[in-house]
């Protein structure tokens, strides 16, 4: 009998003096516990407080007696969507304002109302005309809106189709005498009629031909109204149609009539944005965006249809703006044609962000503020407007108001990394699950249980199933004692055991169902001739088991 | 996996470690909320032919592309050649891609990526990357024309047109044109009838390894048995076997 | 109507029209970005080349080669702006193209800020002779027009077959997966896209302002003009727009002679429809299959 070396130790076999044939058994070192649960409990990542920020702030009151109550009579709509609950640690009720955005558009169309009363004397003149092309144009983009973020159709015939209506009617009045009033519903007719040329091709072209079929569709009405002598190619554009604006008032007056005249076309645009958008045919174009339609095929909507209704009305209003534009401006020139000009109104759109109403009117904003206020930079304004665009379609998903979306997926995305570096390897629970879980003690329950495994798995060793092949019942060294004891108080479900096949002649290693009733399920057709050797293959597989889990 | 495990085999003392070539630690890989691999560790040598055996959606393919970089998020530690290449990251997929390929990676991918409008001779001159390579390649194309004759005669014609044995074959010879040092064969047998399946795994056989490393994901064991050094099977996006119980065997030594 | 007056209008148009055409359709079809800053790209190279006739010499190669280096620098730094940032981000082919357009309207702006409005002329590149082929006088220009470009086109379409770059782009055409996979990086390659792109720009542009001025905004009816008929031809198949460039090159000369300059964008368009409602995707549509917008 050798000496037993410092880290190969023996097991002295009790049993020897009757009979086993071992005297000492080779077994594993001895490991404390502890060691394991200390290793764990270190952390190298840094700990950052688990939980939600607050990001909605909340309101005391009740939030349901009188705010569900107030309905604009005679719908059942809601004022403002409130939203009451009971929060369990201050034990009292607090509201959240859900959707904020009425109150937002009520703030700025007030302040759009009541800013001409605030300005200083000496830019009336600038700020008034400035305004004045915010808000045609503003009423331009929600049209351009509509297909563009609605329909997800990308088309860059707008202006083509407001110029040909502006030059058309201003032509008719400056031949014909018509009064402003009749202006607009032509240009309507006119732009039902182009709005039936530009929806031809979109029922067959897709994506990008379209958008560029429209590109040159607009730099085709340029070429032609600009070398027309119809439309006035001397003078560069058509002047001297009549206008809503009374000649007898004041400069100031004019200017402001001028200015309110066309905010309300931006209100009627924003009526007009509303009611397609929300409603069905709104609806339907949503759920069929371009290259996706595969859903609306099979759910049987006639998503072709309101393809076609888009465009069609889209450019009624747009031929209406037309009319409005030439009875506002006296005329049309051809600078409505040009290319920058539908760079612009695509800066104004995607500064502002496709898609939302908001955008639309508030990029427009921007920009104008920036090309007809800062008029004294010359083309430097202008290529300031291009940066800016740049910049947002560079580095924001959907321009401005697409930001909060954006930075929401951003910290969820920075939340789930956060959290993946934080877990351990193997079985422990996800801090998310920890914070929701009801039963806390099964937090710790599954810590122990993965701790235990941890240490277990140190004392699997060659040895140890080389002795347990040898007596798979009977006197055991100290880690294989440990090892079967964990295998036996495992659960019942799936637990593996020895079914008799042929007794002392043939046995099946099965798997408990855990389920009164239940029949085991088999594991393996493999017999074994004893049934020792069947306990040793069971505690192989747990082994196995253990290992990989 | 019906085997128990067996007692590890003895490696004489004199013999130096084999070099790793691949060494993946804690990996994580997955396509937006879904996760495919859970915490993989594996290792492989230089010189090893590895089997990955499993069925199909269990995470053999993902596993190769998030070696390649080609997953939508991975987190983990990937080792080729000891240069770390897995780095944590969440952009778009294929961001790193090519410079993980000239770090020594051969891609093949399933279903053959092809390019379908250049012909076999091209595909495989846009295999060789490296100048090197590109200066070889004449050389190259005849040792890939020697383990796979079929494709002598099919050199002008354009990849699109072939069967799929053929195009499995240039795709194949296309990974071998530049120096790899770990091959990666995502199931070269898929959609071949069997005979060719064969030829194609033992045209693989063939191939001199030398200092790289052959990893062939199938899930049709019975064609790589007795034919690679070892073989894991992945289920639900973790190893099973040799791989796992071998790295829990080790470490009785450090204590 | 002379024949051989009106024919070899067509082909001048054609071939320069041509080569922007190709321009456009191998960008997108490689990069999977509709480069709309081809208007810039064009004026640019346009100025680039007389500031080089100005200040350097007035030797018409060495003009050309300028137009043509201006051109490729101008696609270098629109690929660096607009595809490097944002090519695998959300929504690229909308944001891609939104860039372009921005890039165009600063680089306008900034050429008409510095260079004032007033258009300049380029020196004859290729001299004032004459020669008569069949009884028909070819005057210098539409000679040396058609001869470069389709000998240029042709020596980059040849360098697009047998190098290593122009392998490497046309595998990054036909699949870009695939190309990540042997090593081909996506970066890399749209520099040279760009650059080879910018450069028959270029060339389009200094051929071009033989016959029309160099103005800040010149660049963009040729521009619309090279995308129609990248449209035309099918996005992404260089046969397909050298089809459709002699097909418009041809309409474009009828209209000239018959209807007046002012309608020829008219039947152009008419045209261009006519093909794309029959064909959606072009003459050559069904190549375009590696890439759909």
């Amino acid at each position: 009998m050798s000496k037993p070396e410092k880290n190969k130790p023996e097991w002295r076999n009790p049993l020897f003096v009757w009979g086993s044939e071992a005297e000492a058994l080779p077994t594993t070192p001895f490991h404390a516990p502890q060691d394991v649960w200390d290793a764990a409990r270190e952390s190298k990542a840094p700990l950052l407080p688990v939980g939600r920020m607050r990001l909605y702030y909340k309101w005391p009151g009740h939030g349901g007696l009188m705010w569900n109550r107030i309905r604009y009579w005679p719908t059942r709509r809601r004022v403002l969507k409130i939203r009451g609950e009971y929060n369990p640690k201050t034990l009292r009720r607090e509201k959240t304002i859900v959707d904020k955005r009425p109150i937002w558009w009520l703030l700025g169309l007030v302040a759009l109302a009541l800013w001409p009363l605030f300005t200083p004397s000496g830019m009336e003149n600038t700020l008034l005309t400035a305004g004045a092309t915010f808000g045609i144009y503003a009423a331009i983009n929600l049209c351009w809106m509509l297909v563009i973020g609605t329909a997800g159709i990308i088309t860059l015939a707008t202006y083509a189709v407001v110029g040909t209506a502006a030059f058309c009617t201003a032509l008719l009045s400056v031949k014909f005498g018509l009064p402003w009033w009749m202006l607009p519903p032509i240009g309507a007719l006119v732009g039902l009629g182009f709005g039936g040329i530009i929806a031809l091709p979109a029922a067959r072209l897709d994506g990008f031909y379209y958008a560029l079929l429209t590109l040159g569709l607009n730099e085709l009405c340029r070429v032609y109204f600009t070398t027309s002598k119809v439309f006035g190619s001397a003078t560069g554009g058509v002047y001297g149609a009549d206008t809503y604006i009374p000649e007898s008032a004041s400069q100031l007056d004019q200017l402001l009539i001028g200015y309110y005249a066309c905010f309300a076309l931006m209100l009627l645009a924003l009526a007009f944005y509303r009611l397609v958008n929300g409603r069905r045919l709104g609806r339907i174009l949503r759920m069929a965006p371009e290259k996706r339609e595969a859903f609306a095929e099979a759910t049987g909507v006639n998503y072709r249809g309101a393809r076609i209704w888009i465009f069609i009305v889209s450019s009624i209003a747009l031929g209406f703006i037309g009319g409005f534009y030439a009875a506002h401006f006296r005329g049309a020139s051809f600078s409505i044609f040009n290319f920058d000009t539908v760079l612009l109104g695509l800066a104004m759109l995607v500064i502002g962000g496709i898609g939302r109403s908001e955008g639309a009117v508030v990029g427009t904003l921007i920009v104008v503020c920036l090309d007809k206020v800062l008029l004294g930079l010359g083309p430097m304004r202008i290529i300031a407007i291009g940066v800016i665009m740049l910049l947002v379609v560079l580095y924001l998903r959907n321009g401005l108001f697409g930001i909060k979306l954006q930075y929401r997926a951003w910290r969820d995305k920075k939340k789930s990394e956060r959290r993946s570096t934080r877990t351990e390897k193997g079985g422990e629970i996800l801090p998310e699950e920890a914070t929701e879980t009801p039963d806390k003690d099964e937090i710790y329950r599954r810590r122990f249980d993965k701790l235990q495994r941890d240490h277990l798995k140190m004392l699997v060793t060659p040895e140890i199933i080389e002795e347990h092949r040898r007596t798979p019942g009977g006197q055991h060294s100290a880690a294989l004692e440990r090892l079967l004891t964990y295998f036996r108080i495992q659960p019942q479900i799936d637990k593996y055991s020895v079914s008799v096949v042929e007794p002392f002649k043939a046995y099946r290693i099965v798997a408990l169902s855990g389920v009164r009733g239940v029949a085991p399920r088999v594991v393996d057709d493999k017999l074994y001739a004893s049934q020792d050797e069947a306990f040793h293959g069971v505690f192989l597989r747990r082994v196995q088991d253990l290992l990989e889990s | 996996m019906n085997d128990a495990p067996s007692p590890p085999v003895e490696r004489p003392a004199s013999a130096t470690p084999p070099r790793e070539v691949l060494n993946v630690r804690g990996l994580s890989a997955g396509y937006g909320a879904m996760r495919v691999i859970h915490d993989l560790d594996l290792i492989v040598s230089s010189g090893e032919r590895v089997g990955l055996v499993g069925l199909n959606g269990h995470g053999k393919s993902t596993l190769f592309y998030a070696i390649a970089g080609l997953t939508g998020w991975q987190r983990g530690s990937i080792k080729l050649n000891g240069l770390e290449v897995g780095r944590t990251r969440s952009q778009g997929p294929g961001r790193y891609t090519h410079e993980i390929v000239r770090a020594g990676l051969a891609l093949i991918p399933q279903g053959d990526e092809i390019f379908h409008g250049l012909t076999v001779e091209e595909h495989l001159d846009s295999g060789a990357f490296t100048t090197r390579a590109w200066r070889e390649r004449a050389t190259r194309k005849e040792r890939i024309l020697e383990i796979f004759p079929p494709l002598k005669r099919l050199m002008n014609v354009p990849v699109g047109r072939l069967s799929g044995g053929e195009r499995r074959m240039v795709s194949i010879g296309r990974g071998l044109m530049a120096e790899a040092s770990l091959f990666l064969v995502d199931e070269p047998t898929l959609g071949l009838a069997p005979k060719i399946g064969k030829s194609v795994i033992d045209a693989l056989m063939d191939v001199e390894l030398g200092e790289s490393a052959m990893v062939i994901a199938e899930q049709n064991v019975s064609v790589l048995e007795g034919r690679v050094d070892r073989i894991i099977g992945m289920h639900a996006g973790k190893l099973k076997g040799k791989a796992s119980a071998a790295l829990a065997l080790e470490v009785p030594g450090r204590a | 109507m002379d024949i051989g007056f009106f024919v070899t209008n067509a082909i001048v148009l054609a071939s320069i029209y041509g080569t922007l055409a190709i321009g456009i359709s191998i960008t997108w079809s490689s990069l999977g970005l509709v480069n709309l800053s081809y208007a810039f790209i064009f004026a640019f190279s346009g100025y680039g080349a007389w500031l080089f006739a100005q200040y350097v010499t007035e030797w018409g190669p060495a003009v050309l080669a300028a137009g043509i280096l201006s051109g490729a620098f101008a696609g270098i730094v629109v690929c660096a702006l607009a595809f490097i940032p944002i090519h695998d981000k959300p929504n690229f082919t909308m944001r891609g193209l939104v860039a372009t357009l921005a890039i165009n309207l600063i680089g306008t702006q900034s050429l008409l800020w510095w260079f004032g409005p007033r258009s300049k002329s380029l020196p004859e590149i290729f001299g004032t002779w004459k020669i008569s082929l069949g009884g028909m006088p070819l005057t210098a220009d539409k000679v040396g027009n058609v001869l470069s470009s389709v000998l240029l086109l042709f020596g980059v379409l040849k360098w697009m077959q047998s190098s290593r770059r122009g392998l490497e782009i046309r595998a990054m055409m036909m699949n870009p997966h695939a190309a990540a996979i042997v090593g081909i990086g996506v970066r890399r390659t749209a520099f040279y896209v760009m650059a080879i792109t910018g450069g028959l720009a270029g060339l389009a542009a200094v051929l071009l302002s033989q016959t029309y001025y160099i103005s800040p905004f010149g660049g963009l009816t040729p521009m619309i003009k090279g995308v129609a008929i990248a449209l035309c031809g099918g996005l992404g198949s260089v046969r397909g727009a050298v089809i459709a460039a002699i097909l418009l090159g041809f309409n474009e000369a009828l209209t000239n002679v018959m209807l007046g300059g002012q309608y020829v964008l008219i039947t152009q368009f008419l045209f261009i429809i006519a093909v794309l409602l029959i064909r959606p995707r072009g003459f050559a549509g069904m190549l375009d299959r590696a890439r759909e917008a």
